[in-house]
């Protein structure tokens, strides 16, 4: 049943088949209808259903997605489509204040089944402004589900799912996993929306890690397989809720434990997931848990200084050496 | 018009679109990369007004501002390397393309988010209003950006402590892909200047005579202090496949965007990417900047073939000179990106 | 103005230093590169000099205990008189590496004997910096981190914690007298870690009575050591029983042509076994010569690893008591046998051999000893080969 498919596609599948199946779901955004969307996400769905149900807006983040939280009060699904999470920041408003608090201050009274969908992260050479990791800056707020998906069929599995939510929910895409290929079944069962994967398993070390950091990963766990470290690495698929179990598990069977984060440390996503598995695993580390995260910085234009400003492969294989340097020893 | 005064605004496009035309053929080369904003088409704007302001104006810019950057004193050397990433461009390789930057030729930046320009700029003319100063801020803004809130905000502001702003809506008709009378309810920019009784006109943008007149009077009225003024420029650019055909080219890159599935970041930036079209093509869609002001300084008598021909050898060694010189500048280095965050940390030392 | 001197390293290999005794003493006026203090380390005794001109001046640290490289042990002052106040001096870099010459029992912190490192803290003094995971996985194996010494980074880990679940069990000393830690020297240590680890080996043992007469009149008449004619006797023994030179693998049975055997000296505070090579075919003047160097080696305490490693066979001699009548040794790791030598009576001594069982069974080891006896009735067939 499964087929290789863009990350995009699977996207593009998952709108179609939930468009399809209900006519209270409807996509907005800049450029979604006639254009196709910026990565080609809504490609064809205008021409299906329509400009009711696909429709492209005025560039006024803060207004459509207030729209999105409007209709979803009476209970439309809207998928808001905001072409970057750099602009999501005019729209923190309507997601932060208006989507999250509705159903809570009313005493439980309103369903808030909006997604939005944008990606983040750095791309190539878009400068400080486009090359933002804001994930953060969502996680702290009680009520949002953030998904991250990191390949096409956690797209397809996690926006289907997202759509059919009551809750809001971010779905967190990435400028470069649009075009990344992978399998996708659309027929199997998928997990629960916040279940995290065990993409490999070793013994040595335990890597958390969530969207396209999961290629950089695994790249680094094969490199460091052929030196002699087995690495357990975990694509944790959703930032709100994190599933700590997941993570725990592979803890105990391999007492260190890296996080890797396009994001810079300093209160990151890595922040919370150190501190949680802290927590949680306090008495299975044998070793200081270590975050691997971008520099404190902005993100340079210089496409040099941009590659140097967050983790690579190289980068995670050092980190985990160093982690793993007293794994033998007695 | 004096004949210098044409010459100067001829040779200024006949740069603009040099500069530009060579902006996208470095792109293709990979020395330039991420999102890269043309201006041709538009040259008349930039042109017009910025030779009208005054030297001790303020500009404040979109992410579409190469051209608007070396109107006002920026080298092509500077802003070619910018665009190269390089440590010798005005913004030492940190903002490229999209933000430039230049204090002290008072050019307030390049913004990559839409609506980012009104805010900024109504801040500079409240601070040159606080100092009492005869000058002006110049700010930029395309057809797209007037359905931001930050644009009625700051016009409420600009008109209501009568700032020194002169609001220059760039209008090529197009919000990316989605034409303006599919995001505006009205469609005429200038018109909506009235809602904060703030004084407006609507101008031919491909006359670059005009908008010099237009701005030339419109920022007299605000050195004299009265206030904000929004002035509209009707113009097109000559980018993608937008300017032969904006009715029916969509279909044209779908089927374009399905052949191209290697590049990732191909789909993000093609709106950026160079297809100039053909002189048909830009004859069957209206006058071009430039043919029109060779044309009208012909008829005065003002320009012959030979002089024309110079001029253009003359841009083509500016941007020759521009692009060996960003090829030749070094890399910043993440040091230096280090010491640009802390450039305003004094004496403290963090812990 | 005074500055610290501290432990310094004195190998690639080294991390703590073991002080032996102070060269000089407070006050005394020190020349840079004169030596001050000896330091064992992982490899042998050292001299450490100074690095300055200058005075020592006190507090100096506790001799026969362990330090950090790094650890201040004493100061080195641009006057004669002290002036300053030596209480400032700084607290060991972390607890456990500060070892008072005495460490109070821990039910008992007694007012005496107050170390001189000021800063020592006695509860501090026993314990290392432990992971998570080494406290808990100690906590569910009910084990106490107290004895057990910590990885290489100086801190304990699950895998020390789980080598000590899977260890013989300590003695539980608490409900005995008080009672205090001496730490092991590194030689103490590596002879218990050695020993213990032969524990696994299969050992018989065969007895025989040697006629040592004729031996003795052969050493005394060319000034040879009679251990080392013994062990010639022993290594020409070999040549006829070449699996006494084996050592057991797991890989199979590791067979060696050259003979070196080492033989166990009496040091103060351990033991230790320079090995003598290929004691089969060399010259036995050179054998002698060699002997000679390893025991002076060994008076100046230079022994290196090469003159103390590999050895094929062993040899144990503790003739020089008259109350030893016989005794057993234990076989080293790498070695088939080892030769236990008891105290002659009437020019009759009892040697027992000792034997892998893996690699040879009693009847190879009778027919070793008819052999051995067969060689020490004609010395003088032990120089010429």
């Amino acid at each position: 049943m499964a087929e290789e498919m863009f990350y995009w596609q699977a996207l593009n599948r998952a709108l179609y088949q939930q468009m399809e199946a209900d006519d209270s779901v409807f996509l907005l955004g800049e450029d979604v209808g006639l254009y196709g969307g910026s990565y080609r996400v809504s490609e064809g769905l205008y021409a299906r259903f329509g400009e009711w149900r696909v429709r492209d807006t005025p560039i006024s983040e803060g207004s459509f997605t207030g729209l999105g939280v409007g209709a979803a009060l009476l209970g439309s699904r809207p998928v808001v489509e905001i072409m970057t999470i750099n602009f999501a920041l005019l729209a923190l408003d309507a997601i932060i204040n208006m989507a999250t608090k509705i159903p809570f201050m009313s005493g439980g009274q309103f369903p808030m089944p909006l997604v939005v969908r944008t990606p983040g992260g750095v791309a190539k050479q878009l400068a400080a402004q486009h090359s933002q990791r804001l994930e953060q800056t969502l996680m702290n707020v009680p009520g949002l589900r953030i998904a991250v998906p990191a390949t096409p069929q956690d797209a397809w599995w996690q926006l289907n799912q997202a759509i059919r939510s009551d809750e809001p929910i971010i779905v967190l895409e990435h400028e470069l996993l649009y075009f990344s290929k992978g399998e996708v079944d659309t027929q199997v069962e998928a997990p629960p929306m916040h279940r995290a994967r065990v993409h490999r398993q070793g013994a040595d070390l335990t890597i958390v890690t969530y969207s396209r950091m999961l290629q950089v990963s695994l790249q680094a766990a094969e490199q460091l397989s052929a030196q002699g470290i087995e690495a357990t690495v975990i694509d944790l698929r959703s930032l709100r809720p994190i599933d700590w179990d997941s993570c725990v598990q592979s803890i105990e069977q391999t007492h260190r434990l890296l996080v890797v984060e396009e994001d810079s440390s300093f209160a990151g996503a890595g922040a919370e997931i150190i501190a949680g598995l802290s927590e949680r695993c306090f008495y299975l580390l044998d070793e200081p848990p270590k975050r691997l995260a971008a520099r404190e910085l902005p993100i340079a234009y210089n496409g040099t200084l941009e590659a140097m400003s967050i983790p690579r492969p190289a980068d995670i294989v050092a980190a985990a050496t160093d982690l793993c340097q007293t794994k033998d020893a007695i | 018009m004096d004949r210098e005064t044409q010459l100067k605004l001829l040779k200024d496009m006949l740069l603009a679109r040099a500069f530009e035309e060579r902006a996208a053929e470095e792109y293709t080369k990979g020395n330039i990369a991420g999102f890269l904003h043309l201006y041709p088409g538009e040259e008349a704007v930039a042109v017009g007004v910025l030779n009208a302001a005054g030297p001790s104006d303020y500009v404040v810019s979109t992410y579409r501002e190469h051209v608007h950057a070396m109107l006002r004193g920026i080298s092509p050397d500077q802003v070619m390397a910018e665009l190269f990433g390089k440590k010798d461009g005005c913004s030492h390789g940190m903002g490229g393309s999209m933000h430039l930057f230049d204090r002290q030729k008072r050019f307030m930046g390049g913004y990559g988010i839409v609506g980012e320009t009104f805010p900024v700029a109504t801040g500079i003319a409240y601070s040159i209003a606080m100092k009492q100063q005869p000058e002006a801020v110049i700010c930029f803004f395309g057809d797209g950006a007037v359905n931001q809130g930050t644009f009625h905000e700051s016009l409420n502001m600009a008109a209501l402590w009568g700032l020194p702003v002169l609001f220059v809506c760039e209008n090529n008709h197009y919000q990316i892909g989605t034409e303006i009378h599919r995001h505006s309810a009205v469609a005429e920019v200038y018109k909506r200047a009235c809602g904060y009784r703030i004084p407006a006109r609507r101008i031919d943008g491909m006359n670059v005579l005009e908008v010099y007149e237009a701005t030339g009077q419109a920022l007299q009225q605000i050195y004299a202090g009265t206030g904000p003024q929004l002035l509209e420029f009707e113009t097109y650019r000559f980018r993608g496949h937008s300017m032969a055909d904006p009715g029916s080219y969509r279909p044209k890159v779908e089927v374009e965007a399905f052949k191209d599935q290697e590049d990732p970041v191909a789909i993000a930036i093609r709106e950026t990417l160079p297809c100039y079209p053909s002189a048909d093509e830009i004859s069957a869609a209206g006058p071009d900047v430039i043919n029109k002001l060779c044309s009208q300084m012909d008829n005065l008598g003002h320009l012959d073939n030979r002089q024309l021909e110079a001029l253009r050898s003359e841009v083509a060694q500016i941007v020759d000179d521009a692009v060996a010189f960003a090829l030749a500048s070094p890399e910043p280095t993440l040091e230096d990106a280090q010491a640009y965050l802390d450039c305003n940390r004094q004496q403290e030392v963090l812990i | 103005m005074k500055q610290p001197i501290t432990m310094p390293a004195l190998s690639d290999t080294m991390e703590t230093g073991h002080l032996h005794q102070w060269l000089k003493q407070p006050g005394d006026a020190i020349k840079k590169g004169q030596a001050i203090a000896e330091v064992e380390s992982d490899k042998a005794v050292m001299e450490i000099e100074a690095f300055a001109d200058g005075y020592l001046q006190g507090p100096l640290a506790a001799t026969d205990a362990d330090y950090k490289i790094g650890e201040t042990i004493a100061w080195l002052s641009d006057t004669a008189t002290d002036t300053e106040n030596n209480e400032a001096i700084p607290p060991a870099s972390e607890p456990q590496t500060a070892r008072p010459q005495t460490a109070p029992s821990t039910e008992t912190k007694t007012a005496e004997a107050a170390p001189l490192l000021p800063t020592v803290n006695a509860a501090a003094a026993s314990q290392h910096k432990s992971s998570p995971y080494a406290r808990g996985l100690a906590r569910d194996l009910g084990i106490s981190l107290e004895h057990i010494a910590p990885s290489a980074d100086g801190i304990i880990h699950g895998k020390q914690v789980l080598a000590a679940a899977l260890a013989p069990p300590q003695p539980d000393l608490k409900a005995g007298p008080p009672y205090r830690y001496k730490l092991l020297t590194p030689m103490h240590r590596a002879v218990a870690d050695n020993m213990s680890a032969t524990l696994q080996t299969p050992t018989f043992r065969v007895s025989s009575l040697l006629d040592l007469q004729p031996l003795q009149e052969y050493a005394k008449a060319n000034g040879f050591s009679l251990s080392l004619l013994l062990a010639r006797a022993c290594a020409l023994a070999i040549k006829k029983h070449p699996l006494f030179n084996a050592a057991y693998t797991d890989a199979g049975l590791a067979l060696r042509d050259r003979v070196d055997v080492s033989i166990a000296v009496d040091v103060p505070g351990g033991l230790l076994t320079p090995v003598l090579r290929d004691m089969a075919q060399k010259p036995l003047a050179d054998l002698s010569a060699d002997w000679q160097k390893l025991k002076q080696k060994i008076a100046r305490r230079r022994l290196q690893p090469e003159d103390y490693q590999g050895a094929t066979f062993y040899l144990s001699n503790l003739g020089t008591f008259p109350a030893v009548s016989r005794f057993d040794a234990i076989v080293p790791l790498g070695a088939c046998a080892i030769l236990a030598l008891g105290a002659a009576q009437k020019n009759q001594a009892e040697a027992t051999l000792s034997c892998d069982h893996r690699v040879v069974y009693g009847a190879e080891a009778g027919r070793f000893f008819s052999t051995l006896q067969n060689i020490i009735k004609q010395p003088e067939g032990l120089t010429d080969v």
